[in-house]
């Protein structure tokens, strides 16, 4: 086969003073005629080709099955629910599951970024704890309402911090760091509360929950809000590019000269305050602060993320899968309130949602080999 | 080769020491706009550590690095790169998920005018465009800019990398066995992309055991024995064999 290489000599023109001696002795063979080689050389072109375009199409294909697959989900899932609850289906009932879901959502943003940058998050069920029991803390002591707000996201974002330097100046992974801030933060949350629930009145506060605006509740706004950024974000700025690139090939990344690592110290940041404000509006909702308030989120907003497409092997993830996966857990979740099943059963489902979506993209990555 | 220009790279009398262990003794390398320099050697001879002095990864005990003539020294592979000095490699270079386009300009995103621009906006369309012209320029076949990486294979993302070298200013290319892992019919196209990109007064340091190809590509082959250069073979006055007696040190021994 190096014959190829010599057939194509460029160059003979100017070595032609010293004739190239072919090869070593190990390839022997009869030379093919020049036409004859040209021809195979055609042929392997078109048939690599081929192969390419073949590839691209089986690609597209098991692409739109995921994207649809996600969107058909949802229709069925909705589907069930309209048939089995009269209730389902009426705006007031679809208003409420929005609101509620509206919180998993807008930890579901940040989350889906930060894990296609490569990382993940699981101590924000903790994070919103410890937001809502700081609140109650300061309130209790007096502080402005207000005031109290800012001061607990900004604590919240501590922890992003404490977070984001473990993890990318220690180089812990992010699993392991987040898994310990968990403990650490719900602890310290048990502990500064003791358990106890402090109530939490103001009409103004209470509104961040439990309020509408042109009858659609406020969460739901925060959440939208919250997703715009973020999809527009990933989509079509360079910051967005530099996020995948980060998870995807880290060294590629650095030696573009992307800032790989303020990247992921931001998200880190930015999925911590995302767990506090979740926990302003929960302790707004509920007029009290408890640090029991995280205890369902964690398993929620890993899977939405996953569910809705992103990887967890980084670089990949988009914001309409996210948005879609939300979606779906908020009608199940819904469904389940209304059809009266068990809570515990709603976990199992949700394990089961969780362990399909990451087979599923083990499938989408096989099909691309 | 016309009248010798100053080398676009130079190293004088590099050495190299890892406590006891030398790896480089006293060796001598240029490149010249539009030059294709073979550096050949076994394994462990010196080939790797050579080019990690050339980037920046490594610092010489002794010996002087020199960039247009000018006398440098690299900290960091940053440090090359900011003088056009860069390495190409396969895998390391490349983000899979993203596409084509989105490699070519990454760290570089162009944006869009105006105040979409402003929020950092990209300009998707015009980025493709310019990628596809710069790769149809050079000769790089592929189906479209926006296919992802990681479906390209190993040739063609070798070329968009060396492409987005040769777009973004690199003068000199370290290409550090380039064809290791390719079928026969992509390792001759990155030859031919090789070509292409001399013409455009790029100099290349080939690192290779394709002997085959640095026989023919290379202007100028650099056998590293041991640490030590042992030979500087020209173009059209040696042969395979001849390259892999110096290699083997076969050749000192007949004297």
């Amino acid at each position: 086969m190096r014959r190829v290489l010599y057939s194509m000599d460029g160059r003979s023109q100017m070595a032609s003073s010293a004739p190239v001696t072919p090869v070593e002795p190990s390839v022997p063979g009869a030379p093919l005629g020049e036409v004859a080689e040209a021809a195979r050389e055609q042929q392997e072109r078109r048939q690599a080709s081929d192969q390419e375009r073949r590839l691209a199409r089986r690609r597209r294909y098991v692409e739109q099955l995921q994207g649809e697959g996600l969107l058909l989900v949802l229709v069925i899932v909705v589907v069930i629910m309209w048939v089995s609850s009269p209730y389902f289906m009426t705006s007031a009932n679809l208003l409420t599951a929005a609101s509620v879901v509206s919180i998993l959502g807008i930890m579901a943003v940040a989350e889906t970024l930060l894990i296609i940058a490569g990382e993940i998050d699981i101590s924000i069920g903790s994070v919103m704890a410890f937001t809502s029991v700081m609140l109650g803390l300061l309130i209790t002591d007096g502080v402005n309402i207000w005031l109290a707000t800012v001061i607990a996201l900004l604590l919240s974002a501590g922890v992003g911090i404490v977070n984001a330097i473990i993890t990318v100046y220690f180089k812990v992974a992010s699993l392991v760091t987040t898994l310990g801030t968990y403990s650490i933060f719900l602890g310290i949350a048990y502990a500064l509360s003791n358990t106890m629930t402090v109530t939490i009145g103001g009409e103004g506060f209470g509104s961040l929950g439990s309020g509408h605006i042109a009858s659609i509740p406020v969460p739901v706004f925060f959440f939208v809000g919250t997703w715009l950024i973020g999809a527009a974000v990933a989509r079509f700025t360079s910051l967005g590019r530099h996020i995948y690139a980060t998870g995807d090939n880290y060294e590629a990344a650095v030696r573009a000269g992307i800032q790989a690592d303020k990247i992921r110290v931001g998200l880190f940041i930015c999925i911590s305050l995302s767990a506090g404000l979740a926990g302003i509006i929960v302790t707004s909702e509920l007029g009290a602060a408890a640090p029991q308030i995280g205890d369902p989120y964690l398993l929620a907003v890993v899977t939405a993320v996953i569910l809705g497409g992103a990887s967890l092997k980084g670089g990949r993830g988009t914001m309409v899968g996210t948005l879609i996966a939300v979606a779906i857990l908020g009608v199940l979740q819904n469904g389940f309130a209304l059809l009266q099943f068990s809570s515990f059963l709603e976990d199992t489902v949700l394990g089961c949602l969780l362990i399909i979506a990451v087979l599923t993209d083990r499938l989408v990555r096989r099909a691309e080999r | 080769m016309t009248e010798p220009a100053i080398p676009l790279l130079e190293a004088r009398g590099i050495s190299k020491n890892f406590g006891a262990v030398t790896a480089l003794i006293d060796v001598n390398l240029e490149v010249r706009p539009g030059e294709v320099v073979g550096l050949v050697g076994d394994n462990g001879a010196g080939k790797s550590t050579l080019v990690k002095i050339l980037c920046g990864a490594l610092q010489p005990s002794s010996g002087q690095l020199l960039v247009d003539g000018s006398p440098v020294s690299f900290h960091s592979p940053k440090d090359s790169r900011d003088r056009g000095i860069e390495v190409v490699y396969q895998d390391l270079a490349l983000a899979g998920e993203l596409s084509v386009t989105e490699n070519v300009f990454l760290g570089r995103e162009r944006r869009k005018s105006g105040v979409l621009g402003r929020l950092h906006v990209i300009d998707r369309r015009g980025m493709a465009r310019e990628a596809d012209r710069t790769l149809t320029s050079l000769g790089i076949e592929l189906a479209n800019v926006t296919s992802r990486c990681g479906q390209l294979s190993g040739g063609q993302r070798q070329a968009v990398a060396v492409a987005r070298s040769v777009m973004w200013g690199s003068t000199v290319l370290l290409l550090d066995e380039p064809t290791a892992a390719l079928a026969v019919m992509e390792a001759e196209k990155i030859g031919l992309l090789v070509r292409e990109v001399i013409k455009r007064g790029v100099g290349v340091v080939l690192v290779s055991h394709n002997m085959p190809q640095v026989h023919e590509l290379c202007d100028r082959i650099l056998v590293l024995l041991r640490g030590r250069m042992v030979a500087e073979l020209q173009h059209g006055q040696t042969s395979v064999s001849d390259i892999v007696m110096w290699i083997t040190g076969a050749a000192l021994v007949q004297g």
